[in-house]
């Protein structure tokens, strides 16, 4: 989850008069968890469904909500202007089809505001935007642009000097340089043809969804903002508008409106939207019994609008809080205004009887079994490595399942056999004291149209008297006193295992597993010094009770 | 009162008293005790004061490899006197004929002047009869003498020499009895036993400490009236992701978070209506295109919420108790805090008055049945859940609230498009935490490693 570091000081500025104290009781109950303070810092993980939380006005507006200082939705004011218009070239179709924006006046940016509204940008980027993919913001200063503008698609060869840059810079290399277009260049494929937005004296403004023009960077000498965001997706693309809009608005600027024409787009309504929940729904979910007025309250101080007519409460959502897809999120806002800290848990008596699943039975009783036996359990990762499983014990890898990028280089294959753990587990021991014996029970996996999982049990048992009597006698007593299952051995030959030394264990005319003394080359590969025998049978098939 | 004596002790004393001294070998022999036995034994009679031990040392003296040539052959020296004794003979032909030994012996007979050189030729001046070492070369031998037997000025002299003599120091050790020990008649002393005595440590075979911590939970579910079901671990994306809402372009479903198996997917998924309804559901909600060959990707599960969700949709219970319990996967890098697979808990009620305050209710209970009761809610977000909770417990020893299990109602948007209608309730978590808790460990790792030293010493009732 993303974390933004916040400062009191500015909090309580913006929220008005309110402790720092109350500032850091509350944030968890608007879901922010505080992951450290440090004096009037406070770092906190918001959730990625509310990008309105990576900046601190809205963070502000969220407070304000919960402390009851100020309530209701948060309007937003776009004056209506002709001033502004971008028109888009039917070209950009195939590529990024749509484009929307906004601009933002006379407002005060200082440091720390461009600091957050990057972070806000990024945040929105790798959540709604799917990391640029779906929809990307630009932030531009809006006084070195000439409007109107044009969205439309260039060559690879188009030339502009790019943010964080000096020197002109052709597409190409822009992709093939610099560092967000080495990461988002694949989005634009193979095309010839790249979206570009070009103000009216043709100055590069902007290349979705890559880089902004240097010429248009935002510094705190900026006053006036325009925001464009661009993405495959219209409605998406509005919404993180709606996002930036809001949050802008807070921040104290005056928004003016784009016309937005031309290959289906037109310009951002941002409108509020009306949805209608039924208080019994609200009261069922929640297990409380507020009348009307104590939810329209709440819905407030989730920063809401709301009315009631009769027993549905109709409420008027901000085209920001996108993240309320139906009636059950404004339960939600209703249980997060009235507040979280004033449930009272109850617990109803249980309508139904509990029971262990009869296999996690039977396999709690076989490791009883084993425990009398002197065996002491053992547990290990199902996800192995070739090492263990295969290169160790001289076992064939042909029908490996492996999972892909993992971070853990002992972590890259399933299990097929629980054995070559336990024998592993011995030369991470061989400086304990002996008698060493170990078993576990677990999944093994194998390749069956997609994937067959049983359960195993492997016993090992290592110290300088260890033989294949020993191992079998154990073998012999867990199935007869767990299972009330007699089984026999016949000669096999086993990589694992020392030749004349091995059997299969066989079970109603089945092999069901493999018993003997571990090839000595495999203790020798673990600088194991004394003998080791042990098995490994399948549960699943013939000895688990499937009730 | 008479003394009280161990079997060992018994042994020992008996065979003292019949051949007075012995050393720890021969003791072996007549008492047919085992090394480690006679060596404890002779340590107790000591501190009774019964037992003398008498440590000596003794060294004894053999020729090395250059020893023996030099036995066989003559001293290096020797050898070179004796090939310039017929005359001189030119310093190359020596050299080739002495080989590596030529230096050590020309340095030798040069400092006492039996030789002189002349131009490229080796004269010799003198012949002493007896060299210094030579005659104790020749009385050790192929043999092991004791040290005292050798000419002390000799062996200083060839102690110098590289790889002349061999010192071997044997360290023995004579048993005797005190006087005190010697009058003990061992027929007449006591059957009692050295009930005070150290006893060596044996180990236990016992569960594994993780799986006790399982296993309490797993009762304290069924107590509480919930039925345990199972499931796999490889499950399809389609349960792990699309049927609980997350949309196939959420980066929890990336690589980075998610073991996605190599090349493999499942061929049937769902119901033709589940998989229709829930498509339905993604295309409409976030918008964008659905794959199906993305929910047939085979995953690890990530969480046990795969195996809920699919009971609940093949069996649309009116009311239940339910809960799951195993192994889930995180493509994260090893740390002391995170294991790529550990175990989870989830619990499941399903019911009309299924509601928030009843999903409290039950945690506090289960909580306080594992020993927390300072706890509290705070809210949270998950994609399939709403509204959605976590807990916070307060660790006294660590004097902090940590997180422990995340909770919620199922979105509809998860319910409805498997015909599931009565609301659910759902929470759970990793069970490490609690375990670690439990067994005061700052290591997850340690669950796994199947230390015997931590396993064997571990205290079971915690």
């Amino acid at each position: 989850m993303p974390v933004i570091e916040l400062s009191y000081s500015r909090l309580q500025k913006l929220i008005g008069k309110v402790s720092k104290k109350q500032i850091s009781d509350s944030l968890p109950f608007l879901g922010l968890d505080i992951e450290s303070e440090d004096k009037d810092l406070v770092r906190i993980e918001y959730s990625p469904n509310r990008p309105d939380y990576s900046t601190d006005y809205g963070v502000a507006l969220g407070l304000q909500g919960l402390l009851g200082i100020k309530t209701g939705s948060v309007k937003l004011a776009i004056k209506k202007s002709k001033n502004y218009g971008i028109t888009v070239k039917p070209t950009v179709s195939k590529i990024r089809p749509f484009v929307t924006g906004i601009i933002a006046k006379n407002g005060k940016i200082d440091d720390k505001t461009i600091k957050q509204l990057m972070t806000m940008q990024e945040d929105l980027h790798f959540g709604i935007g799917r990391k640029r993919k779906k929809s990307s913001i630009g932030i531009h200063d809006l006084d070195k642009i000439s409007f109107p503008l044009i969205y439309t698609t260039v060559s690879r060869n188009h030339k502009f000097i790019p943010l964080n840059s000096e020197k002109e810079l052709s597409i190409s290399e822009i992709i093939a340089d610099t560092e967000t277009g080495k990461d988002y260049g694949h989005l634009l494929g193979q095309s010839s043809q790249v979206p570009i937005i070009i103000d009216t004296n043709e100055k590069t403004v902007s290349f979705p969804p890559i880089i902004n023009a240097a010429i248009t960077t935002v510094t705190s000498k900026t006053k006036n903002l325009f925001v464009e965001v661009t993405g495959i997706n219209k409605d998406d693309a509005e919404d993180m508008l709606s996002v930036v809009a809001t949050i802008l608005q807070s921040a104290g600027f005056t928004l003016e409106h784009i016309q937005i024409s031309g290959a289906k787009n037109s310009s951002p309504k941002l409108q509020e939207k009306k949805m209608t929940v039924d208080s019994s729904l609200i009261n069922q979910t929640l297990g409380l019994n507020l009348n009307t007025s104590k939810i329209i309250s709440s819905l407030k101080k989730s920063r809401l609008n709301a009315l009631s007519k009769g027993k549905n409460i109709i409420c008027t959502i901000p085209a920001y809080r996108f993240d309320i897809f139906g009636p059950m999120d404004l339960v939600e806002e209703v249980a997060l205004g009235y507040g979280i800290q004033n449930f009272e848990p109850t617990i109803s008596p249980s309508q139904t009887l509990g029971q262990i699943n009869p296999i996690s039975l039977q396999l709690k009783s076989l490791n009883q079994t084993m425990i009398g036996l002197g065996f002491l359990e053992a547990l290990n990762s199902s996800l192995s490595s070739k090492r263990v499983l295969y290169d160790m014990t001289n076992r064939d890898s042909k029908n490996i399942i492996s999972v892909l990028d993992s971070k853990s280089q002992e972590h890259t294959l399933l299990r097929d056999s629980i054995l070559p753990g336990l024998i592993e587990n011995l030369s991470r021991n061989i400086h304990e004291s002996y008698p060493q014996k170990m078993f576990e029970t677990g999944g093994i996996f194998n390749l069956d149209n997609p994937i067959s999982e049983k359960t195993n049990l492997s016993a090992i048992s290592a110290h300088k008297d260890a033989n294949f009597t020993e191992i079998k006698s154990v073998l012999q007593t867990v199935l007869k006193i767990g299972f009330g299952i007699e089984i026999q051995t016949k000669t096999a030959v086993n990589s694992s295992f020392e030749d004349g030394h091995c059997a299969n264990i066989i079970f109603n005319g089945n092999i069901i597993g493999i018993i003997g003394e571990i090839n000595s080359k495999i203790i020798d590969n673990y600088k194991i010094r004394v003998p080791v025998v042990g098995f490994e049978i399948s549960l699943s098939d013939s000895i688990l009770k499937f009730i | 009162m008479s003394q009280v004596f161990h079997d060992i002790e018994k042994k020992i004393i008996t065979s003292l008293k019949e051949n007075p001294i012995q050393t720890p070998e021969t003791l072996e022999k007549s008492t047919q005790l085992l090394p480690d036995q006679i060596r404890r034994g002779i340590e107790w009679l000591k501190l009774k004061n019964l037992a003398i031990v008498d440590e000596s040392k003794s060294s004894t003296i053999s020729l090395g490899k250059n020893g023996l040539d030099s036995f066989e052959k003559g001293l290096p020296e020797r050898r070179l006197l004796n090939l310039v004794k017929n005359g001189p003979r030119k310093l190359s032909d020596l050299q080739k004929e002495l080989g590596f030994i030529f230096g050590p012996a020309m340095g030798l007979c040069r400092k006492n002047n039996w030789i002189e050189t002349s131009s490229d030729k080796i004269i010799l001046k003198i012949t002493p009869s007896i060299l210094p070492g030579e005659k104790t070369i020749q009385q050790i031998g192929k043999n092991k003498l004791s040290k005292e037997q050798i000419d002390k000025i000799d062996l200083t002299e060839l102690l110098k020499r590289p790889d002349f003599i061999v010192e071997d120091i044997i360290k023995s050790k004579k048993i005797s009895l005190t006087t005190s020990a010697k009058s003990i008649d061992i027929s007449n002393t006591s059957g009692a036993i050295d009930v005070e005595a150290e006893v060596p440590e044996i180990f236990v075979a016992r569960t594994h400490p993780l799986k006790d911590t399982i296993d309490e939970i797993r009762e304290i579910f069924v107590t509480l009236g919930f039925s345990e079901i199972l499931g796999n671990m490889t499950q399809s994306s389609f349960w792990n992701f699309d049927a609980l809402f997350t949309p196939q372009d959420h980066p929890a479903r990336e690589l980075q978070d998610t073991f996605f198996l190599d090349g493999i997917s499942a061929k049937k998924i769902g119901t033709v209506e589940q998989i229709s309804k829930v498509s339905d559901s993604h295309k409409k909600n976030w918008r964008y295109q659905w794959d199906i060959n993305e929910a047939r990707k085979m995953v690890l599960r990530t969480h046990t919420t795969c195996v809920t969700i699919k009971h609940l949709a093949e069996n649309k219970p009116d009311e239940a108790r339910i809960f799951s319990l195993g192994r889930v996967f995180r493509n994260e890098k090893v740390s002391y805090k995170h294991l790529v697979e550990f175990n989870q808990i989830e619990g499941i009620v399903v019911g009309k008055d299924a509601n928030l305050r009843n999903l409290m209710g039950i945690q506090r209970e289960f909580y306080k049945r594992i020993g927390i009761t300072k706890i509290k809610f705070w809210p949270t977000f998950f994609p399939y859940t709403e509204p959605s909770l976590q807990t916070m417990v307060y660790n006294e020893k660590l004097g902090k609230w940590i997180e422990l299990f995340g909770m919620g109602i199922f979105r509809p948007e998860v319910t409805k498009p498997l015909g599931i209608t009565k609301p659910v309730l759902a929470w759970g978590g990793g069970i490490e935490r609690i375990a670690m808790l439990k067994y005061d460990l700052d290591d997850v790792r340690e669950f796994y490693n199947n230390n015997l030293g931590w396993l064997r010493s571990n205290t079971k009732c915690q």
